[in-house]
């Protein structure tokens, strides 16, 4: 009773599709509709959020983001640039950089900037307020994982770049700036939107520094809402805020991919 | 043998003295004696392994020599304080596998060391690279991007890109050693018109017959070492070394 391999893979597809539905028509069947509905999809409740939940947290999360990235992008560069110098120090200073906030948890870094820095130097808080100590926590944690990225990306540049830059006349430097890191970008822009994406939801940590009704976020404004009206649907409202975000930004991202691809 | 340094060509093109290179433990040029004259072409064949695209790539300081001298029309390009940059930018090199910028547009691949390095402004480096172009027959490429070249027209771009420099001088490393056989020759082409422009060139090549045609001098190099150099046709012809006759007869 031989099955042919093409058979068998047909009759395991139908087994999974079952399976699932299955699944599906259990939890639908097991749910407690009329509460779902009033818990998690309340009108009157989701549009008391309006407009604050966008003019003022969604507006907040991507500025937190936005600044955060770009500083941790600026600053993963140049730690990408001495973990690939030849002077020793610099790469070793940039190994610890790296293992040392990639180790420890973001929420970390943020006590460390908004109490640690207080309290060991008296006196001294980071400036820029709530964004300022955002973007910093932020950017120091971005910075320790794009780094890596980045240095992935330069090292993938193929050799014979960097020699016709040079044979041209070219300093190291300069095939570095013009040649080899514009190639390494398009090289890691999946991955690097994989880090903006993380870092959009990183931002959610700013709580620990506190919050007023113009510097809140996402995150805080969605739990601050769910604790006053004991009701699931400002969650929901939320998620829908950072799916807002992170799926367009998806989308640009592959169609600037399939236009540098057929650039290669 | 080395106590006795010769005295510098200065009136050379290139100049090679006592040239030794090791990478790791493996001595791959052994002593290398060597110059090219203004005006010359130069071309330089042997077996794989035997160091003459690592001489070529010496040249121009993209391998460090291990020991020996190199000057490029009198000024030393491995004097430790000299600036090779400046002097890199008289030496137009062209390299087996094309090394285009492929983020660039084929026009902006000519103009980005004119501008960066040279300092020319925009409009005369499109000037020059225009000028280019056209003399490799790819004036309608210029705002293709390299992937949408053939190997061939890829490589064309590759020599316009170097001549855009106004180099002195131009270096091949095996530039038709990529390329489907039907594309072979309008690489050649263009080559011969450089070198009938009076170009100074080393052509590092498998090309029998451009040598026998264009060169001015060829270079049998074999195990690190200069077997037997001289007029291409005698060399091809009557050579006077058991290692280049077998050579030969295994590429002839």
């Amino acid at each position: 009773m031989a099955m042919s391999p093409r058979k068998r893979a047909r009759i395991s597809r139908g087994v999974q599709y079952v399976v699932l539905t299955l699944m599906v028509v259990v939890i639908v069947l097991a749910a407690d509709w009329a509460t779902i509905k009033d818990k998690f999809t309340s009108p009157d409740i989701a549009l008391a959020m309006f407009p604050e939940v966008i003019a003022t947290a969604l507006k907040n999360t991507l500025l937190y983001t936005a600044c955060g990235f770009a500083f941790g992008l600026a600053l993963g560069l140049v730690l990408a640039l001495m973990r690939l110098s030849s002077v020793g120090p610099y790469r070793w200073m940039a190994t610890t950089f790296i293992e040392f906030f990639r180790g420890v948890p973001a929420l970390v870094v943020f006590l460390a900037l908004s109490v640690g820095i207080p309290t060991a130097f008296p006196g001294y808080v980071v400036p820029g307020e709530v964004l300022g100590t955002a973007t910093l926590a932020l950017g120091l944690v971005g910075a320790a994982y794009m780094a890596e990225t980045i240095r992935a990306g330069i090292q993938a540049v193929p050799k014979g770049q960097t020699e016709a830059a040079r044979s041209l006349g070219m300093s190291g430097s300069r095939a570095m700036i013009s040649i080899v890191i514009p190639q390494a970008f398009r090289i890691i822009l999946p991955p690097l939107t994989n880090e903006l994406i993380l870092l959009t939801k990183d931002s959610s940590l700013v709580y620990l520094l506190g919050y007023t009704s113009t510097t809140v976020e996402l995150t805080s404004f969605g739990r601050q809402a769910l604790n006053q009206e004991k009701n699931m649907t400002p969650i929901v409202v939320i998620s829908l805020c950072y799916l807002l975000i992170t799926v367009p930004l998806s989308i640009v991202v592959r169609r600037m991919e399939a236009r540098a691809g057929r650039a290669r | 043998m080395t106590t006795s340094q010769r005295q510098t060509r200065t009136d050379a093109a290139i100049d090679v003295i006592e040239l030794h290179k090791y990478f790791g433990d493996n001595e791959v040029l052994k002593g290398i004696d060597f110059h090219v004259d203004n005006g010359q072409v130069v071309c330089v064949i042997g077996p794989s392994g035997s160091g003459k695209s690592t001489l070529l790539r010496c040249v121009n300081l993209l391998e460090q020599p291990t020991s020996g001298r190199i000057f490029i029309e009198g000024d030393e390009i491995t004097d430790p304080d000299v600036d090779v940059d400046a002097i890199r930018s008289r030496i137009g090199m062209v390299f087996q596998q094309f090394n285009l910028f492929p983020h660039l547009t084929v026009l902006r691949n000519l103009t980005i060391a004119q501008q960066r390095v040279k300092k020319r402004n925009k409009e005369e480096a499109v000037e020059v690279a225009r000028r280019n172009l056209a003399k490799v027959g790819l004036s309608e490429k210029e705002s293709a991007y390299p992937a949408h070249l053939s190997g061939g027209q890829q490589q064309r771009a590759a020599i316009a890109r170097a001549l855009s420099m106004d180099p002195d001088m131009m270096m091949f490393d095996e530039p038709t050693s990529a390329l489907d056989p039907e594309l072979v020759g309008d690489v050649l082409g263009v080559m011969k018109d450089l070198a009938s422009e009076g170009m100074t060139m080393m052509v590092v090549t498998h090309e029998m017959g451009f040598a026998r045609e264009v060169g001015d001098k060829l270079v049998f190099m074999d195990g690190g070492v200069i077997v037997e150099e001289g007029n291409p046709r005698e060399v091809l012809g009557n050579p006077q070394h058991e290692r280049t006759r077998s050579f030969l007869s295994k590429v002839l």
